[in-house]
């Protein structure tokens, strides 16, 4: 290749691409165009288009699908109601965890509701509502690799090695938790269940109640090393910065819902009993 | 490729059997100690209603969330595959123009793409440039403005049309990536075409562009078709990608299985299992295929 003609290509690659990163910051939406100037709320648009996005992430039992290819479990209960007392139909959008920040900015969808925990990093970028649950991690273990140890400060050593999932807070716990420890990083949580089964990891930490879930299904190779949670975590509905109208409404939403108990009951329901297992498989 | 076909029939040697029965053995072994060192709950029997259910309601046999999955791949596979072999013609055409500005355009278009991991080629587009191209093209507005039966037609032809603005980010990207693969063999084809036949074309007065549509266009046809074939079977396996934009294709659908069923390894071989009859059905098709032109 001559140099003029890098030169050539170069530019055109410029023209092409940097015009479009340029002008990408602001949040896409078909309405943003107007909204830029009159500052209207996401949740007019909302209104107007009948239809809430939903951005979640499938994590058992928060959102799965059921066998008939429709979503369930607690976060979808959550954003149907929610829906409902808005007066518009919840359109789901499953996103990869670990890109779900990256995909509300640019205007996939409206709101996060996938069990967010609050952290502040996370924070810096999207604004939280009250939480409307609280959600602990903990940790299940391996009983051949660690079968003798029964506190956290037990695993915290340079020898462990411990599976969490990417992108989460099961994975913030583990680097605070256990800052000695070796952590490996996967996408889904059935690849750090496979892990921990395969004996190449000493424990997963996750929110609950998976570990006790995995503890009670693999008696014989699982158990739970440490009986109380290692952490218990506010979990919040997720919008983009500059809203404070829809920002109240659903701070609002959260304290009235939680006013009538129907929260708890639906939190009870999803996470302390197995009535739903059969719709899975 | 295209062997004289007088061989003869080579008999078995000893040789031959004994590095057969060693390559079954390993490959046995490797198995068994795959189903019986992991330690793993089997569970086959949970496999079947992801590929087909009977809907009690409705009373009547559905697809699974598999084989729904597997209908996205098509579709999304197919799209992308048109539009990549239109995109690609004009691109390779673009390579062997006599004018210099076209040859910059394509050589930097084809280098771009060829020297770019397609993963972050998908994520550069769908969180910068899609964004643009759909806001531009007022899709969103036009899908919410449809009326039912339209968009029952439609999504036999694009899949759920709630998600219809993804689709077509990835469509998009997987056709733009595609296509720089396209062009070099659209490239290859017209240049393999004996300078003669340009000069003959030439004494009888044609011009570059009548040259090309009757004279050179076809008989590089010819030798593209197959390899064209080929890419398109590219096409089927690198739709697995789009999944990272959580496209709702086969590998996207088998992970969000995983996630709530933790059948990894079930879910795993069936899927390695549908994309391999997929791309085999294409591929004895694209054999059928070159037989044909071979004959002719």
């Amino acid at each position: 290749m001559k140099p003029i003609r890098i030169f050539v290509a170069v530019t055109l690659f410029c023209l092409l691409v940097l015009p479009m990163t340029g002008c990408s910051q602001a949040p896409q939406e078909t309405q943003k165009a107007e909204a830029a100037d009159t500052k209207v709320s996401q949740l007019e648009t909302i209104l107007q288009r009948g239809v809430i996005k939903v951005g979640f992430d499938t994590f058992k039992p928060w959102a799965m699908k059921d066998k008939n290819g429709d979503y369930i479990g607690f976060e979808i209960e959550v954003a149907k109601r929610l829906a409902e007392d808005m007066g518009v139909k919840a359109e789901f959008v499953p996103t990869k965890w670990s890109g779900i920040i990256p995909a509300l900015l640019t205007g996939k969808f409206d709101i996060i509701i996938g069990g967010m925990s609050i952290t502040p990093q996370r924070n810096l970028k999207v604004n939280f509502s009250v939480p409307y649950e609280f959600s602990g991690m903990s940790l299940t273990a391996s009983r051949k690799l660690a079968g003798d140890r029964t506190r956290i400060a037990d695993f915290n050593t340079p020898d462990t090695t411990i599976a969490v999932r990417l992108g989460t807070t099961a994975a913030e716990a583990a680097k605070n938790f256990l800052p000695k420890a070796k952590i490996l990083f996967f996408d889904e949580e059935s690849q750090t269940i496979q892990e921990l089964l395969n004996e190449r990891v000493h424990a997963l930490v996750a929110s609950n109640p998976l570990p006790f879930n995995l503890a009670k299904e693999y008696p014989d190779q699982l158990y739970l090393p440490v009986k109380e949670d290692l952490t218990q975590e506010p979990i919040s509905f997720a919008v983009r910065k500059g809203d404070p109208d829809f920002l109240n409404w659903l701070n609002n939403w959260v304290r009235f819902t939680s006013s009538k108990g129907w929260l708890q009951n639906r939190y009870e329901y999803w996470f302390y009993t197995n009535e739903w297992e059969d719709q899975i498989q | 490729m295209n062997r004289s076909t007088n061989t003869k029939r080579i008999p078995i040697t000893w040789l031959d059997a004994a590095i057969l029965a060693a390559l079954a053995g390993v490959i046995g072994y490797v198995a068994f100690k795959a189903l019986t060192g992991l330690n793993y709950h089997w569970n086959w029997e949970i496999i079947p209603q992801f590929l087909l259910r009977f809907d009690e309601p409705a009373q009547s046999w559905k697809p699974g969330l598999l084989t729904l999955g597997l209908l996205t791949t098509i579709r999304l596979s197919l799209w992308a595959g048109i539009l990549a072999l239109l995109l690609g013609t004009v691109m390779g055409l673009f390579r062997v123009s006599p004018s210099l500005f076209k040859r910059q355009v394509a050589s930097a278009y084809v280098g771009l793409i060829r020297n770019t991991p397609p993963l972050v080629l998908i994520f550069v587009f769908y969180f910068f440039i899609g964004d643009q191209i759909m806001t531009l093209l007022r899709v969103e507005d036009a899908i919410y403005g449809l009326s039912d039966t339209a968009l029952e037609a439609l999504s036999w032809l694009f899949g759920p049309m709630n998600r219809f603005p993804r689709f077509l980010s990835a469509l998009i990207t997987l056709a733009l990536f595609e296509a720089a693969y396209i062009a070099e063999i659209v490239r290859a084809g017209i240049e393999s075409v004996d300078k003669g036949q340009w000069e003959a074309a030439a004494s009888m007065g044609m011009t570059r562009f009548q040259t090309m549509v009757h004279i050179v266009l076809p008989q590089a046809m010819q030798r593209m078709l197959p390899a064209l074939a080929g890419q398109f079977i590219s096409t089927i396996k690198d739709s697995a990608i789009v999944s990272v934009i959580s496209i709702e294709e086969l590998t996207f659908q088998a992970q969000q299985l995983m996630t709530t069923t933790y059948r990894s390894f079930e879910i795993w071989t069936t899927v390695l299992g549908m994309y391999f009859v997929l791309t085999f059905l294409c591929s004895l098709a694209v054999r059928k295929l070159e037989l044909t032109m071979r004959r002719d």
